[in-house]
């Protein structure tokens, strides 16, 4: 008795220690502190993290914000090219000298002025770095002065401004090996203060910096998993959280839901040509199904694409009708009326597509309108919309069997089965490198061994353009140009399914400025507007 | 008196030259196991279906072209034929140069050695508490066995064996960190502070939840099997004489039953540590805990063959040293068992 009032006595002791330390650390509603004055730092756990560490010139920042470096050019809220730390450029008329003027006020955050030597050193350290900033068309980067770098191409091309976007400028002064772990010089919005491995990262703002200045003085981003971001959240320990869909429809006190347009796509890859041949790795190329056009179109134009985002995605989402939905690249004339079976049929018949012996597949010849759609086994709404495509065209008589197969697996079948993929960048090169002759069958390119010489030339037009909007011209002809293209009201090699929605927690009284489309990935690319950000009025 | 002493130093000698000798064979065949750890391992790695390149580049897949693919495995020298690199690489680890991780691109002893201090003390304090509570239950339920106890303990001990352990670490997240807001959620600091200002108090409080998970693996094993012991204990011979001699029954259990199940609760406990590695892995995936476990799940699912093969030599050595420190410390604990060796 004696004993156990004893134990009942620790129990409480303990119980009430941890009550108190908790009292420091409760849920935070608003943006004000406990004295009533807003907060300027925030605590985001949106991403994951970079392991690699924070250096620009073996990948970090390339899909997002590089929020410690300032880059020559990027792009506003609408996603056309704005100047940065360029003042401006000029491509020569062929198309292989590039000359980038930088500006006079840019210092990197320990005072040394930004100058070209630096910008020329960024690009040559990246260009042999073995990183995954692809360099390759790069001949050389040669400062001329203070201010001007003269960049030479091996090749003329326009999507050359997609490195110049992408890389941020680090300091030759103070650039090593050990940079990528504590990167603390840079010339960004932000500088880097301490990275807790595996847990999170703190920033602070940059005093120094040329651009607008934001309001949040301090960030710290934690690197947590789903679940525990989402409890995270739910304890009142964050600003800002990524959530998956499935989670989006639970709310959290205290913090709306923020759910951003993004090009993270969803769509289904065919084989566009006949079965027979071998890629070099022995792998099977070709699909005699998916070969007829008529199927492939049958399936677009079938497909209620509404409902995939409404029944799979929970509403968070939008159709999507090519790679690059919305894009200053995108040809608009590419959206057709879906969820129209009686158009599908009328397709099929046309292509001579019959059902003669009745058991509700169709036929033409020998052939009969049946394909395997795979999608990597671990991904759940990949998996959902590839079955509720297949009972969506079912009706049809066209027969898909969906097979959840790894990533490994898929590699050695894309090529002669249909795949549920999911892409979108903010770099036209993706759709030049998912429909190109060229990049047929190479790495993850253009799987379906799709080939139209008119869309060849178009994309091989954009490439070669000296600005980006004769560039952009060429990439929407590519999609469609009043009789052929890409899209799938041209030859259809695709059949694109939905924008995923990126959603996002954020306290409700946290104003995240206009967002911008997000590419595929979160997390980042939602920081490109950071000095937007502010506390409502 | 004379004879005494020279007994004594002699005796001296001979235990000193015994352990000698015993370490000498431990180190040979520490040797042996991990070059047998290494190659099978890199023949593993060699035949994974994991394309490294891809691995490597991971989401910027459609950003980067067939030359920067190329460009990048030269780098690396992932073009190399698999023996040849297997053969680089054994020579600079022979030179003392575990090799640059890829993902982390830092070399592989730093990555190791900063992920290990990170995770010893989460993993030492969740070994110590489930060796201890392990230890503690076992005693009781097989002192009382078949009562209402005994019957808790062990329904306790089943259901934890068979609980997943990232479900369970959810699941304290959920309600100590969530719904009692009394732990963090996640992380070995507290959120955005600047290590300087960290207090022992913070690492202790965010160290509590993960530890107590990651205890949870170890406490079932050791109590089940000293219940299981201590029952056999009770119902032998001697026992059975002390109880007829009159000895007390905590008498009996603390002279006959706690030292001998002492014994295999201490293997049992040094031999979870390769448990516990694995274990690690996954407490500090929930609780983004920065510890090893993390980095060596990365260095897998990566392809990064020189992280995941100095994991792998690490993970032996550790496993190996909790074996031998459980071999030392049977010489204390019973002074019946001798160092192989000694007769």
């Amino acid at each position: 008795m004696n004993i156990n009032r004893k134990v009942l006595a620790l129990v409480l002791a303990i119980s009430l220690a941890a009550g108190s330390v908790a009292g420091c650390a409760g849920p935070r509603g608003t943006g004000a502190d406990s004295t009533g004055a807003l907060k300027n730092e925030l605590v985001l756990a949106i991403s994951r993290e970079p392991r690699g560490g924070f250096d620009p010139t073996t990948g970090w920042g390339r899909r997002g914000q590089p929020i410690f470096h300032s880059t020559l050019l990027a792009r506003d809220n609408d996603l056309n090219v704005v100047n940065d730390l360029a003042t401006g450029y000029e491509v020569s008329s062929d198309g292989l000298t590039w000359t980038v003027t930088i500006r006079e006020d840019a210092k990197f955050s320990d005072g040394h002025p930004v100058t070209a030597a630096d910008v020329a050193y960024t690009f040559d350290s990246a260009a042999k770095s073995g990183g995954v900033v692809d360099l390759t068309v790069l001949e050389s980067a040669e400062a001329v002065d203070d201010k001007t770098v003269v960049f030479k191409l091996k090749e003329p091309q326009s999507l050359f401004l997609s490195p110049l976007i992408a890389t941020g400028i680090v300091p030759k002064h103070a650039h090593g090996p050990g940079y990528a772990q504590n990167p603390i010089v840079g010339s960004g919005p932000y500088k880097f203060v301490q990275w807790d491995k595996g847990q999170q990262l703190i920033v602070e703002a940059n005093p120094l910096y040329y651009g607008p200045k934001p309001y949040f003085q301090k960030l710290t981003f934690l690197f947590l998993e789903e679940d525990a971001a989402f409890a995270a959240a739910k304890a009142g320990q964050v600003d800002v959280v990524y959530v998956p869909h499935s989670l989006a429809i639970r709310g959290v006190p205290g913090m709306r839901l923020l759910a951003v347009d993004s090009v993270d796509n969803r769509g289904i890859g065919f084989p566009s040509v006949p079965s027979g041949r071998k890629t070099a790795d022995g792998h099977p190329v070709g699909n005699d199904v998916t070969a007829d056009v008529a199927i492939r179109k049958a399936v677009n134009v079938a497909v209620d694409r509404r409902a995939l985002v409404d029944g799979v995605l929970e509403g968070f989402g939008s159709p999507a009708y090519t790679a690059c939905d919305h894009l200053p690249w995108w040809n608009p004339e590419t959206v057709i009326k879906d969820a129209d079976p009686e158009e599908a049929k009328r397709l099929l018949a046309e292509g001579g597509w019959q059902d003669r012996n009745g058991d509700g597949v169709l036929e033409k010849g020998a052939l009969q309108a049946r394909f395997t759609l795979l999608h990597p086994a671990g991904d759940a709404t990949r998996q959902a919309l590839a079955l509720a495509v297949a009972d969506m065209v079912k009706p049809l008589g066209i027969d898909i069997r969906v097979e959840g197969k790894s990533w490994d697996d898929i590699k050695r079948m894309m090529h002669a089965n249909a795949v549920l993929f999911g892409w979108g960048s903010h770099d036209p090169l993706e759709t030049y490198n998912l429909y190109s002759s060229k990049t047929a069958g190479v790495g993850w390119f253009n799987a379906g061994f799709y080939s139209n010489p008119v869309v060849d030339g178009y994309m091989e037009k954009a490439l070669a353009a000296t600005d980006e909007n004769t560039a952009n011209k060429y990439w929407k002809k590519a999609q469609w140009d009043g009789t052929t293209g890409w899209s799938a009201r041209g030859d259809a090699p695709w059949a694109w399914l939905v924008n995923l929605d990126h959603c996002y927690f954020v306290r409700e009284d946290l104003d995240t400025g206009r967002q911008r489309i997000q590419p595929h990935g979160h997390g980042w690319p939602f920081l490109a507007n950071i000095a937007e950000w502010t506390w409502k009025k | 008196m004379r004879l005494e002493e020279q007994t004594r130093i002699a005796r001296g000698a001979h235990d000193a030259l015994v352990f000698i000798a015993f370490t000498a064979r431990r180190s040979f065949r520490l040797g042996t196991l991990l070059v047998a750890v290494c190659v099978f391992s890199y023949w593993l790695v060699s035949h994974s279906p994991i394309d490294p390149v891809d691995a490597y580049v991971d989401a910027d897949v459609m950003l980067v072209g067939p030359e920067q693919r190329a460009a990048i495995a030269a780098y690396w020298g992932l073009d190399d034929p698999p023996l040849q690199r297997f053969a680089k690489w054994a020579a600079a680890v022979a030179h003392g140069d575990l090799g640059t991780s890829m993902i982390f691109r830092q070399p592989v002893s730093e990555v190791l050695l900063e992920r290990f201090t990170a995770s010893l003390t989460l993993m030492g304090a969740a070994w110590l508490l489930s060796g201890l509570l392990g230890f503690a239950l076992g005693i009781i339920a097989g002192a009382r066995q078949g009562t209402w106890i005994d019957r808790v303990i062990l329904w306790y001990c089943y259901t934890l064996a068979s609980t997943p352990l990232f479900w369970l670490g959810l699941l304290l997240l959920l309600v100590f960190a969530v719904w009692l807001g009394w732990a963090p959620v996640g992380l070995g600091v507290p959120v955005g502070v600047l290590s300087a200002e960290v207090t022992w108090g913070d690492r202790l409080r965010h160290l509590v939840l993960p530890a107590v998970t990651l205890s949870i693996l170890g406490v079932a094993a050791v109590a089940l099997h000293t219940r299981q012991k201590l029952v056999e204990v009770l119902a032998s011979d001697y026992v059975l004489f002390a109880r007829a001699k009159g000895e007390s029954e905590p008498a009996i259990l603390w002279r006959h039953g706690v030292r001998n199940v002492a014994l295999p609760a201490v293997t049992l406990q040094f031999a979870s540590l390769s448990e516990l590695f694995g274990g690690a892995v996954l407490v500090e995936q929930v609780f983004a805990y920065p510890g090893l476990g993390q980095a060596v799940v990365q260095a897998g699912l990566r392809g990064d063959v020189p992280l995941l093969l100095g994991a792998v030599m690490f993970g032996a050595v550790f496993v190996f040293v909790g074996n031998l420190l459980a071999d030392i410390i049977y010489r204390f604990v019973d002074p019946r068992i001798r160092l192989e060796g000694s007769v």
